[in-house]
């Protein structure tokens, strides 16, 4: 890939001390500026491991030609708050990451860790807050909101400090189907809008086939990696890894099995319905 | 919803809701210290005045302060009745061995009555119509100067507001946790005070488990989110003062103003 990548990972492995096997081996992949990539993997896998190394609230284990780079800035003990600067993370748990007492304190916590005056506080946190369409909750504590209410406020949170990377790491994971349509939709208008590059960790295969590139990982092995359709064209690797396949490759792959000829170009729900109609309109 | 209510804020709008918190803290605390000036039943009428007048201010239901002073009514009757037969002094219209019904002891016992009453409806003004986290807002104002001696001040503030965050959530998490407990057999209600106590394990190990896995994603979260300590930290919720705060404290002083003149030597 010779093209502009956003993070740069190289030969990175990972060993949490009370383990002995790597809970990360020998990984490198790179990210494109503005692309939507999504990191897919039974638990266990390492992928959110992935995540706090490349923020630094992990360090990578000692290697000579190992490398984490984040927009153009190498990661070590100095540029370690540069880069948290640039990488926004949407954890899992809604209620484990509202620092706030109320809304508008939480969407304002990484704007008083990196000292913005008051008045420019102020104006950011509201139009925050607008983004993600919270605005009539600004004063509401975190008790009186739903999950994918306070999963809107953490990645507003995130936008306030305008990062370059939004990491969702299993964001949607405890939201209902609802909620979680909603949280994908504001990722991703503020990804067209700010030009962000997102880092998508799931395990919902929808949400995975929502991105540019897929990145399967088994083991703190990256397995295969590549664009969503040459990923998820390879059904039997992914059900061999215990992995999901979207719903239409699962109904193509029935329908092959049926000794129904499907030619390969069919690669889309779209083009899946079209070739099915048009075979019940030649009979 | 949970039902908790910490400091039992009330939701309202008076003039008091408006007030600055420290202005309410101070007031408070003043209060407290300006009624054990009152030693004659002129000025113990005129503290009631003053403090009826703050309760007035609220526009809350009375019952709400009834219910302030309903949980300590015990102590304060038991308080009363000692005052009311240990005292000796005055005309004495009664007695039986050490008990004695005297002036000195009635007026007394009215007295205590009224101090306690008080200083109740005054505290409960101050946390019924201030938010937990103004309160918190306000205890970290007056906690400033301690910065001096090196109090981590600011640290103390943010552990006091994520405590107060956290109340409502491990409440919830406990009631939870009781039901989960509750659906495979685990009674909280029955049994002498052993079985009680040894019913609430099932509850407490979950709850402190918990309680510290939130505490690690919390602080993973805080520290991606660009924490780094107190160094150059601003803050986004700021106090201001008003007139209104103005009058309060001009209110208590001119309360104190009053008990100096009518205390008697």
């Amino acid at each position: 890939m010779a093209t502009d990548s956003i993070i740069k990972i190289k030969n990175v492995s990972f060993s949490y001390p009370e383990s002995d096997k790597p809970a990360i081996d020998n990984i490198s992949f790179e990210v494109e500026r503005g692309s939507w990539t999504s990191i897919i993997g039974h638990n266990g896998s390492g992928k959110s491991t992935i995540i706090r190394l490349i923020n630094g609230l992990l360090v990578p284990d000692e290697k000579e030609n190992s490398l984490i780079e984040v927009d153009g800035i190498k990661l070590n003990d100095d540029t370690v708050w540069d880069i948290r600067d640039k990488v926004g993370v949407v954890f899992q748990n809604p209620d484990n990451q509202f620092v706030g007492a109320t809304v508008a304190d939480d969407v304002a916590f990484g704007l008083e860790n990196r000292g913005v005056p008051h008045e420019q506080m102020v104006k950011t946190v509201a139009e925050a807050i607008k983004a993600v369409g919270m605005s009539e909750y600004a004063n509401s504590e975190p008790a009186n909101l739903s999950g994918g209410q306070k999963q809107r406020v953490a990645i507003a949170g995130i936008l306030a400090i305008r990062p370059k990377i939004i990491v969702l790491d299993e964001a949607t994971s405890m939201l209902d189907p609802e909620g979680r349509d909603k949280i994908l939709k504001i990722v991703r208008q503020m990804k067209d809008e700010y030009n962000l590059t997102v880092i998508s960790i799931t395990h919902d295969i929808d949400e995975a086939n929502m991105a540019d590139q897929v990145l399967v990982m088994n083991d703190g092995k990256l397995i295969t990696e590549g664009s969503t359709k040459t990923v998820f064209s390879q059904v039997e690797l992914l059900k061999k890894l215990g992995l999901d396949v979207p719903f239409f490759e699962q109904i193509k792959a029935k329908l092959l099995n049926d000794s129904m000829k499907i030619p390969a170009s069919v690669d889309s729900e779209k083009e899946l319905i079209n070739f099915l109609c048009q075979l019940n309109s030649k009979m | 919803m949970s039902k908790i209510l910490i400091g039992r804020y009330v939701a309202g709008d008076s003039i008091i809701y408006r007030m600055d918190p420290r202005g309410k803290l101070l007031a408070t605390i003043l209060f407290i210290l300006f009624v054990f000036l009152a030693n004659n039943p002129v000025s113990y009428v005129i503290v009631t005045i003053f403090s009826f007048v703050a309760v007035a201010a609220t526009k809350l239901k009375p019952k709400i302060f009834w219910d302030g002073v309903k949980p300590l009514i015990w102590l304060i009757l038991f308080t009363s009745f000692l005052q009311l037969f240990f005292t000796v002094g005055g005309t004495v219209y009664w007695q039986w061995t050490i008990f004695a019904l005297s002036s000195y002891g009635i007026t007394n016992a009215v007295f205590i009555f009224i101090r306690f009453t008080v200083i109740i409806f005054i505290s409960t003004v101050m946390t019924v119509t201030t938010k937990p986290l103004e309160i918190a807002d306000a205890i970290e104002w007056l906690l400033k100067p301690l910065k001096i001696v090196r109090v981590p001040v600011d640290k103390i503030a943010l552990v006091m507001s994520i405590a107060l965050r956290f109340v409502p959530t491990l409440f919830d998490e406990t009631l939870k946790i009781m039901n989960a407990q509750r659906s495979r057999g685990a009674d909280f209600n029955n049994g002498g005070l052993i079985t009680r106590a040894k019913a609430i394990t099932p509850l407490l190990v979950p709850l402190f488990i918990n309680s510290l896995e939130t505490a690690i994603d919390l602080s993973t979260a805080m520290e991606s989110r660009g924490y780094r300590g107190d160094q150059g930290r601003t803050k986004f919720r700021v106090l201001r003062w008003s007139y209104l705060d103005l009058i309060n404290l001009a209110y208590f002083i001119l309360l104190l103003i009053l008990l100096l003149v009518f205390r008697t030597h």
